[in-house]
């Protein structure tokens, strides 16, 4: 039984630009994704910013009603059966938003539970259950204001958790964490899939998805561009080297050059710690480094390392290697 | 020292077209419209028919003169006072203060392009007034009328500027900003004829800006020439020139103390 | 069914309380609840001081009007805005709840703060000034009170779900501030406006609300007029509190389409 089922589903907006002379643009965010959520899966939705993730489980959670296409949550459809959906549903957009400041931990617990029906008997035994689950005891009383990032992140999932929901939806759960409170928030993730919850998950973190989740749908752009275990996704990068070039300064076209080189399966530049990586994927190996010497000629250069490929890569590889 | 002068006004002019933009930017033409034109008609509308209800005439010039200045005061109070205390609110005071820039050029600058609107609120006002109410403008001299709204609308921008800089010390901008207004509309002569205030209030009324503006206002329709009003428009001049002054010292006190103490964060 | 009546009031409960504790922190509040209707009632005062003694009443009554009208546009108002740049919007949808029911609470809590206060105010300037509010009909001036409560809210509903379908309603509150009290009478009788704005002052609840409490207060409605005016002012209520079923579902909708329940889209 699928608990998530996805057809061709897109959404557009429109976007305003000029102040008297007002030109409409139309932006695609997400232009025609399918895929299915089986019950009980930790399900990854993978890409990076921009892609159409958190517009994707926004029109799950049924905050927008998609442009065209189906979307149904355990066989309700996400437009006509919203509010049956609604009480069976968890989701955090995580952050600084969707909180209320000026009130405390423990009263924005007593509104979202009043608000999802919680009885008031079951919610005063599972708020302070769920403070402590979330290890924000002691400090429940204070208001969120004061709170760090990290306690925010928490008190979101506390409030996803109230009702007891079937499925959760976790919109980047841990960015903005530390690798502490990351690493938790990780724990308490896999701990919920063992309560049979069906969890979709995004991320724009590899390694995340790759520890966390059965299946990955790598999303770029507004479409779905692999969908796979992380084991098979790797497969698919298994067969390449990458060679990494610290490189210093990167002419105009030097890219679409090394692209075009028959070795070349694909390039990308990585910004680390302000220095430039180059990226090469190519199946030719080590070897390949003295035939990239020829476009290489005049280029400073730093230290070149080949390595194996890792789940990055294959990501890398799928988005059309913009990092 | 010519170059310093240059770039003053190289300042002066970045802030008038920043102020015309900001105050462009987030308005349609249609908001604009219902703010600048619909929104004080609809004041005027209330009280000039508190008026007529109250003395049965129909005579509304009045309240048409009174509320048609205030519109002056709507740009310096709101206009003004968020140019400066929405520095605080959008963060970007520290990097002011960090700045070599002239405060005055910068200000003076903001606060011209609240000027011309104000001036602009005062003339739609007036019109309104012709076309609903029956203003009679046919005895009133147009030059001594110009330059009592361009008075006018620089005084109360100049308390607009001293409420900015209230506006950096407290949260709650928008609560002084609409007492003062409201004030505005209680002392300075718009609604209520200032002899029948108790003698407290016609105290206040006089150390404020706006009053002696309407009173001019009032008497140059009336057909009053420019000799007549020459003592009101100086000594209103005056009092914006002080509310300004005053504003400038206030900013730089605070910049001074934050700096001192270290608070910028508090901005 | 029974269930169903218990978490609705749970829930207005909620947002009611909820709302009371936001306005707490927030200085704005006092300008609409108190401040405003204080000037207002002064002013109004001066200008009808030649009507006579017996028009405190009409004064303080009227200005109060004002007072609520104000708070439900901004404050109102400026909680639905607020909530939608703080992103609880989206979570206040996405609930199981209905909005309409929350907004309800808020409406309630804001009308209920600002008429307890107008009150308090008004009471103690009388006594401190001298000035006699004695009531003509002091029971159905009561009852016209409660009601006008309920006419209020109402209209509040309607009102807040404009702002919800259109996230930058905030630029028109000032707009629509004065018609609201020249079309409903709170300070001057609509008999000086044209005939042709009578209609629109009909279908508004706030104009039978006002009607009843002038009528009350002075005496100058009988009886039987005094029930007329409550009676289309609960009709009218009633039409609103339905009608905003349909609404909301529509302004939500739109919303979700629109992206407009938050301000990233």
């Amino acid at each position: 039984m699928n608990a998530i089922e996805i057809s061709n589903l897109k959404r557009q907006f429109k976007t305003t630009i000029g102040v008297i002379k007002r030109q409409t643009k139309e932006v695609i965010a997400v232009d025609g994704i399918t895929f299915d959520i089986h019950a009980g899966e930790l399900f990854g939705l993978l890409g990076p910013n921009g892609a159409g993730k958190t517009t994707t489980i926004k029109m799950l959670t049924t905050l927008l009603i998609p442009s065209s296409g189906t979307a149904t949550i355990m066989g309700l459809d996400v437009v006509k059966d919203a509010e049956k959906i609604r009480p069976r549903i968890g989701f955090i957009f995580g952050g600084e938003r969707g909180l209320y400041w000026r009130l405390s931990g423990f009263d924005n617990l007593r509104y979202f539970a009043t608000l999802y029906y919680v009885d008031t008997n079951i919610a005063k035994k599972k708020i302070p259950e769920l403070i402590e689950l979330v290890g924000l005891k002691g400090r429940e009383k204070e208001k969120v204001e004061g709170y760090s990032r990290g306690m925010r992140q928490r008190l979101h999932i506390a409030r996803a958790l109230l009702h007891d929901p079937e499925v959760l939806f976790l919109d980047e759960p841990t960015m903005g964490l530390d690798p502490v409170g990351a690493r938790e928030m990780r724990m308490t993730i896999r701990d919920l899939q063992s309560a049979k919850k069906t969890i979709l998950l995004t991320t724009h973190y590899m390694f995340e998805a790759d520890a966390l989740c059965e299946r990955i749908a790598v999303i770029n752009k507004g479409k779905i561009v692999a969908l796979n275990t992380p084991a098979k996704l790797k497969h698919t990068v298994q067969d390449l080297s990458i060679i990494e070039i610290e490189i210093f300064g990167i002419p105009p076209d030097f890219l679409e050059k090394v692209r075009n080189l028959e070795f070349v399966d694909s390039v990308a530049v990585e910004t680390r710690d302000q220095r430039q990586i180059l990226l090469i994927h190519t199946p030719k190996g080590p070897s390949a480094i003295s035939d990239l010497v020829e476009v290489l000629n005049g280029l400073r250069l730093g230290k070149i390392v080949t390595r194996e490929p890792t789940l990055e890569d294959a990501y890398v590889r799928l988005v059309g290697g913009k990092l | 020292m010519q170059k310093r002068s240059i770039t003053n006004v190289k300042i002066f002019f970045d802030g008038a077209i920043l102020s015309y933009r900001a105050l462009f930017r987030w308005l349609r033409p249609a908001t604009y419209i219902a703010s600048k034109i619909l929104a004080p008609l609809t004041m005027m509308i209330f009280f000039v028919l508190i008026g007529a209800y109250a003395s049965g005439s129909n005579d509304a010039s009045f309240y048409v003169i009174g509320n048609a200045l205030i519109f002056a005061a709507s740009s310096g109070i709101f206009g003004v006072t968020m140019s400066i205390g929405g520095e605080r609110w959008s963060g970007t005071l520290p990097y002011l203060f960090g700045s070599p820039a002239n405060r005055m050029a910068i200000f003076v600058g903001r606060a011209f392009m609240h000027i011309l609107d104000g001036m602009l609120g005062v003339f739609i006002g007036l019109g309104w007034g012709i076309l609903l109410f029956g203003l009679d403008l046919s005895q009133t001299h147009l030059m001594p009328l110009l330059l009592t709204i361009l008075i006018t609308t620089f005084s109360t921008a100049g308390l607009g500027l001293l409420m900015g800089c209230v506006g950096l010390i407290t949260r709650n901008v928008m609560l002084v900003n609409n007492t003062v207004y409201f004030l505005m509309l209680l002392f300075s002569g718009a609604n209520i004829s200032l002899e029948s205030l108790p003698k407290w209030m016609q105290v206040v009324s006089s150390y404020i800006p706006l009053t002696r503006g309407i009173a001019s206002t009032r008497l140059i329709v009336a057909g009053a020439g420019i000799n007549e009003v020459l003592p009101l428009l100086l000594e209103e001049f005056l009092i914006g020139l002080i509310f300004t002054l005053l504003g400038f010292f206030l900013f730089s006190t605070f910049e001074k103390q934050a700096k001192k103490l270290g608070t910028l964060e508090i901005f | 069914m029974v269930k169903e009546i218990k978490d609705t009031l749970r829930i207005i409960g909620m947002s009611f309380e909820i709302e009371l504790r936001q306005n707490l922190t927030d200085g704005f509040v006092l300008f609409g609840i108190v401040i405003q209707p204080l000037i207002v009632a002064f002013m109004a005062l001066w200008m009808l001081k030649d009507k006579g003694p017996d028009y405190a009443i009409f004064v303080v009554v009227g200005s109060a009007m004002t007072g609520l009208w104000t708070t439900l546009l901004f404050n109102g108002g400026n909680s639905i805005t607020g909530e939608r740049w703080s992103g609880t919007l989206e979570s206040l949808v996405g609930a199981p709840s209905s909005l309409r029911i929350v907004v309800f609470g808020k409406v309630l809590a804001n009308i209920t703060q600002s008429l307890l206060s107008m009150i308090g105010c008004y009471t103690l300037i009388s006594l401190a000034m001298g000035y006699p509010l004695t009531l003509s009909r002091p029971i159905f001036f009561l009852i016209s009170i409660l009601l006008t409560v309920f006419a209020f809210v109402g209209f509040g509903v309607i009102i807040a779900s404009l702002f919800i379908l259109i996230p930058d309603f905030q630029r028109l509150q000032n707009t629509l501030e004065f018609p609201i009290y020249i079309l409903c009478g709170f300070l001057f009788p609509i008999a000086l406006l044209p005939g042709w704005t009578t209609p629109f002052s009909y279908i508004l609840s706030p104009y039978w609300a006002a009607r009843s409490l002038h009528g009350s207060a002075r005496g100058t409605l009988e009886i039987n007029q005094i029930f007329i005016s409550w009676t289309l002012l609960i009709i009218f209520s009633v039409v609103y509190i339905i009608g905003s079923s349909a609404l909301y579902r529509l302004v939500l909708k739109r919303a979700r389409v629109d992206a407009t329940l938050n301000t990233t889209g």
